[in-house]
């Protein structure tokens, strides 16, 4: 019996393995001629199933240790507020909806510059060894001390200075990732009076769900969730009846417009309750989030798509590209961040999650599991990307100062890149979706909208392109505003926590002036970043982007380091280069980014390069394109000190927090035994629960012994034999 | 697995990822470890946890 299903097994992982070499074997042979995409999603998720089944695995049971007898700070510290032990699947459903969001989308679209196959390569290499990597060990690493976050663990086994490294690192990044999704949302909506009808009124929807849900139903959120995403698809029905009639030019906004709204929103979002509109737009944003990317994994399997881009452009090598600038090490590692290896994460994998994780046993499935679904997702992005035409790819991504402002001037800028649009078809292609024009649409989100109205069209019928496109669009600039408001929120609560040990009033929550102030200062931070990447003629997206990524990165090596250090502290520097490894090549990707940024002589590329440059001609009164007249001279003067001022920041955090790590780490070498441990102490489980989605046979026999199905309760109405799968042994049930 | 038991999985899935059923496991774990003290109703409740989520911002990543 048992050699049996272990053959069985050994012929499973076999096929897997097969299938997987075989996608990247299509995928790397074939030259000249288009492949389907259905070739990269099989080479993505056969490469996920054995990552996750071995690779995964070893990591959780031999290097970390997981121990299924050990309780989690959610059984020991259950409170019913923050400390809870969640379903894994329940659990699973919560972390992918906090990890993913706009970055996995965005990300890979700009990185299509170089091609389909190193983005490709990167987010599928990238996850398994590095970014689902740093997820579940964080999230281990945090679950052992009681779910303590990323900057407290930096400062209590690194030192004070790592500590306020960590805090700088953390905060700076929410400031710049504020920005650039904001950004994002802009060049969606700007000049859309579809869009942009469509996207306010997401907030009357949003406010009437949150009345709904706090006075007349409350925590009724399935029934409040159906009706708002019922009243969200008719506003997107509705937005295409504005763009026909009268009201069209009162939602005709400019972009310095509606950077105004946007900053205004996000300081008002943020400082309202939660619940009038951050918790019901939460509820919208998630299902929203989780339901598109659902249809747009169908939608490629059904239409089959065929891949336009090539393989490798010569961006690639050139450096010269017109999205972003640079050549492919490093700023591919560094634009797709989210999706292969995304520092944030460690920020959710050391705060909620970590303290409703119901068994040890669990992190493999939520922490790499989870960040193994979000790489699909940037895989799902890059397919997108890939299958439009490439001309059209160039004219909607290039800043507005390459390809000007008409469809003729975007045909020409096109063509001297090296790929072909007749002004012709960039008419027809903005027509097909009710757009007054796509040339210069840079961010990346229309580029996927397209995409994936393609796709969503190919699937249903070829008249529901301009509702597919606006859904898209729809969908994304959700969840950027749910991220606006929520990370203002963040960032807030921050600024109060810290500003609070030098003078108290400031600290306490409820102090309303002191509320508003530190939202200000937040949401002005990213404002002004904003608003000069809305009128930066360099192009925002082109300028803001790699720091974006380069701060991201950064924080990725903040958590890796901080893993690493646990690892030789506690005795286990034989397997340190688990995480190690992976931050080697972020430091540096990172640290080669931010030299090329700061010390890059070609304007193109470095900031201070770019800085000279403009000031010099400025100061001889000339104008340099794509600026137009002075006043652009020294906004590029300006904001190229700016950007560069803080690539080299985020350098020398880099360095601080790695050089000061080093010292914890030959320490704990010299000591030759494990220093002291900040964990907490063994407490035995009395739960019983799978450590996977699907309990294993051991697991079932064990469930089936504690009386299992059952669950922890006798209250039939909520816990049904079989849907929940845990139980609690001990005399309590 | 017949067609019922898959509808009430998803809906007990549901449930549970969007907090619907928070409420009842509040009241269950109330009875179950602390029989002595009242138990909100599902008003204060929700209420309680709204404004709870205020004083803990959780991030959404990018």
């Amino acid at each position: 019996m048992r050699t049996k299903s272990r053959t069985r097994t050994v012929v499973i992982w076999t096929a897997v393995a097969l299938v997987g070499a075989v996608a990247w074997g299509v995928i790397a042979l074939v030259r000249g001629e288009q492949i389907s995409a259905v070739w990269l999603i099989a080479a993505a998720l056969g490469s996920y199933a054995i990552a996750y089944r071995f690779y995964a695995r070893f990591i959780a049971n031999r290097v970390l240790g997981v121990d299924q007898t050990r309780a989690t700070p959610a059984e020991r510290l259950e409170n019913d507020i923050d400390y809870q032990p969640t379903d894994r699947r329940v659990l699973y459903g919560h972390h992918f909806a906090a990890i993913a969001g706009a970055g996995p989308l965005v990300g890979p679209v700009l990185a299509a510059q170089m091609g389909y196959l190193p983005g490709t390569i990167w987010i599928i290499v990238g996850v398994i060894f590095a970014g689902a990597v740093q997820d579940m060990v964080t999230l281990f690493f945090s679950m052992r001390r009681d779910g303590k976050s990323l900057g407290q663990m930096a400062r209590d086994e690194i030192g004070p200075v790592g500590g306020v490294a960590a805090l700088i690192a953390v905060f700076s990044i929410m400031i710049i990732l504020l920005a650039v999704l904001a950004l994002v949302v802009v060049n969606a909506l700007a000049q859309s009076p579809w869009g942009t009808f469509s996207i306010a009124m997401t907030i009357p929807i949003a406010f009437f769900m949150g009345f709904y849900l706090r006075v007349l139903r409350p925590g009724r959120v399935m029934e409040t969730t159906a009706i708002g995403v019922a009243l969200l698809m008719l506003a997107i029905v509705a937005g295409g009846w504005v763009q026909d009639s009268s009201l069209a030019d009162t939602f005709t906004l400019s972009p310095e417009t509606l950077t105004l709204c946007l900053i205004g929103y996000g300081f008002f979002a943020s400082v309202l309750p939660v619940w009038m509109l951050l918790a019901p737009r939460d509820y919208l944003s998630t299902f929203m989030k989780i339901g598109t990317i659902f249809l747009l994994a169908i939608g490629i399997v059904v239409t089959l798509p065929l891949m336009q881009n090539e393989a490798v452009t010569k961006f690639a090598s050139s450096g010269e590209g017109p999205v972003f600038a640079g050549a492919l090490f490093p700023f591919v590692f560094i634009t797709i961040a989210c999706g292969a290896l995304s520092g944030f994460h460690s920020l959710i994998a050391s705060g909620t999650t970590p303290k409703m994780i119901e068994k040890e046993t669990q992190v493999r499935f939520i922490g790499y599991g989870a960040m193994l679904m979000e790489s699909f997702v940037a895989v799902m992005a890059i397919t997108a990307a890939s299958i439009i035409d490439p001309g059209l790819y160039y004219a909607m991504n290039a800043p507005p100062g390459v390809v000007g402002d008409t469809v003729q001037s975007a045909s020409q800028a096109v063509n001297g890149l090296g790929f072909a649009i007749s002004p012709g078809e960039l008419q027809s292609a903005a027509t097909a979706v009710d757009e007054e024009t796509l040339v210069a649409r840079t961010g990346g989100a229309p580029t996927l909208a397209i995409g994936m109205s393609e796709i969503f069209a190919g699937a249903t019928a070829a008249s529901l392109k301009a509702f597919w496109y606006h859904f898209a669009i729809m969908f994304e600039a959700l969840f950027i505003l749910t991220t606006v408001d929520a990370g203002t929120r963040v960032g807030r609560f921050m600024l109060q926590d810290t500003l609070g040990n030098v003078w108290k009033p400031i600290g306490r929550v409820s102090w309303l002036p002191g509320l508003w102030a530190t939202s200000a200062i937040v949401v002005g931070a990213w404002g002004y970043f904003l608003y000069t990447g809305v009128t930066n003629p360099l192009g925002g997206i082109n300028q803001l982007f790699p720091l974006f990524g380069i701060a991201n990165q950064l924080l990725a090596a903040v958590a890796l380091t901080l893993a690493t250090t646990l690892l030789i502290k506690s005795g286990r520097i034989k397997w340190a280069w688990i995480t190690a490894v992976p931050l080697a090549w972020d430091a540096a990707v990172t640290l080669t980014a931010s030299y090329q940024k700061v010390f890059s002589d070609n304007p193109k590329l470095g900031f201070f390069a770019q800085r000279d440059s403009f000031r010099e001609a400025r100061d001889q009164g000339e104008v340099l394109p794509p600026a137009q007249d002075l006043g652009d001279m020294d906004a590029v003067v300006t904001n190229s000190t700016v950007d560069g001022i803080l690539a080299a920041l985020f350098a020398v955090l880099i360095i601080v927090v790695i050089l000061d790590a080093s010292r914890v780490w030959v320490k704990a070498i010299r000591a030759r035994e494990p220093l002291p441990t900040t964990e907490t102490e063994y407490v035995p489980s009395r739960i019983i629960a799978p450590a996977g989605l699907f309990p294993t046979a051991e697991e079932r026999a064990l469930l089936a012994g504690a009386g299992g199905g059952t669950a922890r309760t006798g209250d039939g109405r909520f816990s049904r034999a079989g849907d929940r799968e845990a139980t609690r042994t001990g005399g309590e049930t | 697995m017949t067609a019922k038991e898959v509808v009430a999985g998803v809906r007990w899935y549901l449930r549970e990822v969007s907090g619907e059923s928070g409420y009842d496991r509040y009241v269950e774990h109330m009875r179950r470890d602390h029989p002595d003290q009242p138990v909100m109703s599902r008003r204060d409740y929700e209420r309680r946890r709204q404004d709870m989520r205020a004083e803990n911002p959780r991030a959404r990543c990018c």
